[in-house]
């Protein structure tokens, strides 16, 4: 037998570090933020998805955060205001 | 006396024999398509030797998916894209460079523009591991050029997952994903060599990447006239279908290079005249459809618009309706490849025969990535 070693970062241990956050029971009321990735679409897909949760849930306030660049991570300030301000965040691309 | 705590077994799996791990590399998705040599200990081990690196050192981190490529994952991928041990060095300078911020990996890994990792070597190291830069340098035949370049792109793949349709998402792709890593022919140049124009010392041996787009073949055989052979370059950078406030590098066949030699033409003059020389008006993008209603929302590509319009930016910016009506004066606004000389990186390889350059365009339809250049550590 020969043994080969595995050349991804998937490694059981790997995914078991990064725990799913708890699931909001409910979204009346709730703050939602939006981030879009900056492409030129994004937020407008946000809005949208945004309507479709007014049509079945009692939403609070909306709070939106577009990156500058795609290719560039959220930054330090606008996560942090996210996880302080929102209950749930959708994010999404949109080009 | 304390014991030492057994090493963790590293993940892998037991397979029968070299060809049944051939197979399972390719069943667990581990390859780009063609076959991959089997990483097993004893050659990872002899790969993570060849560098200066700690197993568990880390040469890339990806900040948009916080992912962090160690160097034994590094070298796990360089023994299945077939390098040398002595190529581990290469291929973690390489890692080092297009892991450095001003590079925003996540974009040109990811995008529907389908980007190459461009990886050019320079100074004595070449030599030492047969990297070409001579005849069919983008192309098949040597083992340092396709197995360095081909090491990133199984990283991207195993490491950040950027497999296509998952999250590489390029419309198209082209070959040069596979593998695009090539030797300066410095030997040709009509300048000091390329990292030494980025501010390292001839015998420091480096890498310099770029996220480059396909490249355009430049054919001149029929002039030694720098501005007439320029000319063809900048025609070809101009072409509206790449036209962006992107980068460009140049790799100047050594025929087109002893032109400019003979000439007396620097690099910094040289660049200037690309620059200068690489336009279209404004009028002609907009016939095109290259000014989207978007782009009048960002400062930055405003700015490249007009920032050599005759009459400077205009006091009112079209409305989202009328941003590719072609108005007075689009004719006279000359909208230039990049935001000047210095985006356009010129380099030299190729076979002594031939008037056949190339020019490769940045990634994507804004500014795009830098040039980083790294040193290779001995």
């Amino acid at each position: 037998m020969t043994r080969i070693l595995d050349p991804t970062l998937r490694s059981p241990a790997a995914e078991a570090a990064v725990a799913r956050a708890p699931r909001k029971a409910s979204l009346d009321g709730a703050t939602i933020g939006l981030l879009a990735n900056g492409k030129s679409n994004g937020m407008a897909l946000l809005d949208r998805i945004v309507e479709r949760l007014r049509e079945r849930h009692r939403i609070g306030d909306v709070v939106r955060v577009a990156k500058t660049n795609a290719s560039a991570p959220v930054t330090d300030g606008d996560a942090e205001m996210l996880a302080v301000r929102c209950a749930a965040v959708i994010t999404a691309i949109g080009d | 006396m304390p014991t030492a705590q057994p090493p963790a077994p590293r993940d892998g799996v037991e397979v029968a024999d070299p060809w049944a791990a051939i197979e399972a590399c390719y069943a667990k998705g581990w390859t780009d398509g063609l076959p991959v040599v089997p990483p097993t200990e004893l050659l990872v081990d002899a790969m993570l030797a060849a560098g200066p690196w700690k197993p568990h050192d880390v040469l890339l981190h990806e900040p948009v998916r916080d992912r962090a490529v160690t160097a034994e994952k590094a070298a796990i991928n360089a023994v299945m894209a077939g390098c040398l041990p002595a190529y581990f060095p290469v291929v973690g300078a390489a890692l080092q460079a297009i892991g450095d911020s001003s590079f925003m990996l996540h974009g040109p890994a990811t995008s529907t523009g389908g980007a190459a990792l461009m990886v050019v070597v320079n100074g004595p190291i070449r030599e030492r591991l047969g990297l070409n830069a001579k005849t069919n340098l983008f192309g098949p035949g040597s083992r340092a050029n396709a197995t360095i370049g081909r090491s990133l792109r199984l990283v991207l793949l195993n490491c950040l997952d950027c497999r296509p349709g998952i999250l590489d998402k390029s419309t198209q792709g082209w070959a040069g994903k596979y593998s695009l890593c090539f030797a300066e022919d410095e030997a040709s140049s009509p300048w000091e060599p390329l990292h030494v124009s980025r501010g390292f010392a001839a015998g420091q041996s480096t890498v310099t990447v770029f996220a480059a787009e396909s490249g355009h073949n430049v054919l001149s055989h029929g002039t030694a006239d720098p501005e007439q052979l320029l000319t063809c370059f900048a025609d070809a950078m101009a072409g509206l279908g790449s036209l962006s406030p992107g980068r460009t590098v140049i790799v100047f066949a050594p025929e087109h290079a002893g032109h400019l030699r003979r000439a007396g033409w620097t690099r910094p003059r040289t660049q200037q005249w690309l620059y200068d020389h690489a336009w279209r008006s404004l009028a002609d993008l907009k016939r095109g459809g290259k000014v989207e209603p978007a782009f009048y929302a960002s400062p930055a590509l405003v700015d490249w618009l007009f920032m050599d319009a005759p009459a400077g930016r205009p006091a009112m910016l079209p409305g989202p309706g009328e941003a590719g009506r072609v108005l007075d004066g689009d004719e006279t606004v000359r909208v230039h490849r990049g935001l000047g000389p210095e985006d356009i990186l010129l380099t030299v390889g190729g076979g002594d025969a031939g008037g056949h350059s190339a020019f490769f365009p940045s990634w994507s339809r804004g500014r795009s990535v830098s040039f980083v250049t790294k040193e290779i550590p001995a």
